[in-house]
């Protein structure tokens, strides 16, 4: 009741906090989409680069958020930029990668290669391939991927907050920092309601994206 | 017309080095269905394969309508051949009609032409159109599926159609009938088909020619009465079949054999003793019976004897009368099944057109394999 209380006490900053995170996450998933996109695509179409993006993109995961904050603070640094919103948006940006471009190349190869013989076949080229089998096919598998990003990335935000990147994790710090059970419970609560929005919210784009045709299989075939 | 020249196709390069196709040379002359026929790895899928440029020729030469392939822009190539694969080839994502739209789509059609075309090609392969243009391919059956996959093939009405085991995924009574089907469509169309197969049935029923490969070579390119009657090699031999002598006499019909002007004819109302009389004289074992141009039955000196009325009235009726068109499997079937070893043949207006016996069925199976019985070579195993 207590940490209710709280929120209410401090409603506007809340919603600020709140607006904060979105803000990190959403301008990060922004930037990560295309980016994550772009490579799984390019793989699928340069074997021999496959593993070598796929084996990086897992490193990069493996990264400790703390310790990767802490890398880029000298090297941001120089551009007087090591602090703040840049390096958690920039680490988040790395940190979606494996998520996207793991669903993306999966889900392009998954697209049946006789779909794809019959394609080549009658003479799409491969832009035309990708543009209406490929993508369609794979978009709903691509989606997934944002939204393991997304889930994921709502979580290290909370983190990025010891950089001075603001966000929700400003009560949980802060909290511990004065012993406020409220602030860190308030912190947490919120940090919790978002990923279970932003999860939901993804799901049902997961659903519209999916092409009319396969949901129509995935009916009659059930 | 397409014509392969010392066609070779190696796949993979040093100790990994396979040879998919070895040195082929054949021509499909305009207007034919040409089966690719053999065992899986026989090289029939590449050669299909390497007509579009779906892989690349190693070394030796195709070209179409005098124009090497390799010449040409892989892409416009394709776009200018039909492509039809087995029915999991249809683009879920996509409705029938825009699956049928693809090729005229890259054309650069205008969007009336295409629908208009979409339509008629529905029409063509006994598709509704106003029921499953707006379909996805999952709500149709198999043999509807691979009806698209005949109709997509043939949107941009290409010269020359490439189908790479169209009917395979297919149950068989449904196969048949798309067949048939697809038979009737190319009698009107005339395209130059190459069309891969592993079923010596649809072989013979589908090709004007056949190819027959076996390990990457062309063993036999004939029509399917030269592969049944005279198989160039035992692998030829063994690949059709024992029971080839049946095969032929799928591909003959009753019109192949039939005695137009046979003696043993009877009128109806002829007395039991004159026909009697007549049959002893020419020593037939049986006789003919017609009236007004129609064939009513037969008799024998048996059902004659101490007779005496009109023959009409004595016959034994015939079970069933058969086509021009009805093939000699199917006669002999008859011939087994109702003990009978002549059947009359009927003319479309019922009339009296002609016998089959057991025998002229037997002189021409005799005929077809004269060559072999002669030499004694090519002895199959059974």
């Amino acid at each position: 009741m207590s940490t209710l209380r709280f929120m209410a006490d401090n409603f506007d900053e809340v919603m600020f906090l709140s607006w904060e995170h979105i803000w990190i996450v959403g301008v990060a998933l922004l930037i990560a989409t295309p980016i994550g996109v772009i490579l799984g695509i390019v793989i699928t179409k340069h074997e021999q680069l496959a593993s070598r993006v796929l084996n990086g993109a897992n490193i990069l995961m493996t990264i400790p958020s703390i310790a990767l904050f802490g890398l880029m603070l000298p090297v941001l640094a120089i551009v007087n930029m090591g602090l703040g919103k840049v390096p958690a948006v920039i680490a988040l940006i790395l940190y979606s990668q494996l998520p996207i471009i793991r669903n993306t190349y999966t889900a392009i190869k998954n697209v049946p290669p006789s779909l794809v013989d019959a394609a080549r076949g009658m003479g799409m080229d491969t832009w035309r391939r990708l543009r209406e089998l490929e993508i369609p096919l794979a978009t709903p598998v691509i989606i997934a991927g944002l939204r393991t990003a997304a889930v994921m990335n709502i979580g290290i935000a909370a983190i990025a907050t010891y950089i001075g990147a603001g966000g929700l994790g400003v009560y949980i710090q802060q909290g511990i920092a004065r012993v406020y059970p409220e602030m860190i419970l308030s912190g947490a609560i919120l940090v919790s309601l978002l990923a279970i929005i932003v999860d939901g919210g993804m799901a049902m784009l997961e659903r519209l994206a999916t092409p009319e045709g396969i949901k129509v299989q995935r009916k009659l075939s059930r | 017309m397409i014509t392969y020249e010392s066609v070779t196709k190696i796949f993979g390069t040093g100790r990994d080095a396979v040879t998919a196709l070895d040195n082929v040379s054949f021509t499909i002359p305009q207007g034919e269905i040409v089966v690719f026929l053999g065992p899986s790895g026989c090289g029939k899928t590449t050669t299909l394969r390497l007509t579009n440029r779906l892989e690349t020729i190693t070394r030796g030469n195709i070209t179409i309508e005098d124009q090497n392939i390799m010449d040409m822009d892989a892409v416009e190539l394709r776009q200018r051949l039909g492509y039809v694969i087995q029915a999991i080839g249809l683009f879920p994502n996509k409705t029938i009609a825009e699956n049928i739209a693809v090729v005229p789509k890259l054309l650069g059609w205008d969007k009336e032409r295409i629908s208009k075309r979409i339509d008629d090609l529905l029409q063509m392969t006994n598709l509704e159109p106003e029921l499953y243009r707006d379909r996805y391919p999952a709500e149709l059956s198999g043999g509807q599926q691979q009806r698209v996959g005949v109709a997509r093939g043939l949107a941009a009405d290409p010269d020359i159609l490439l189908m790479d085991e169209p009917f395979g995924a297919i149950d068989p009574i449904n196969r048949e009938e798309i067949q048939d089907e697809f038979l009737k469509l190319q009698a009107k169309l005339k395209k130059t088909v190459a069309f891969v197969s592993h079923d010596i049935h649809e072989a013979i029923k589908m090709g004007d020619r056949i190819a027959i490969f076996d390990r990457g070579r062309l063993v036999q390119y004939d029509t399917p009465e030269m592969i049944l009657t005279q198989p160039k090699n035992k692998f030829v031999a063994d690949f059709v079949g024992s029971d080839r002598a049946l095969k032929v006499l799928g591909l003959m019909r009753v019109s192949d054999v039939i005695n137009r002007r046979p003696k043993n004819i009877i009128r109806g109302g002829d007395n039991a003793k004159d026909a009697l009389a007549f049959l002893d004289e020419k020593g037939f074992r049986y006789g003919i019976v017609i009236e007004n141009d129609r064939p009513i039955g037969h008799v024998t000196p048996k059902t004659l004897k101490y007779e005496n009325g009109p023959v009409r009235d004595l016959v034994e009726h015939y079970p069933l009368f058969l086509k021009e068109r009805t093939s000699l499997r199917d006669v002999l079937s008859f011939m087994l099944m109702h003990d009978q070893v002549t059947f009359c043949a009927l003319d479309e207006n019922g009339r009296f057109a002609g016998t089959v016996t057991y025998n002229d069925i037997q002189k021409v199976v005799r005929e077809s394999y004269a060559d072999e019985a002669e030499s004694g070579e090519n002895e199959v195993s059974v």
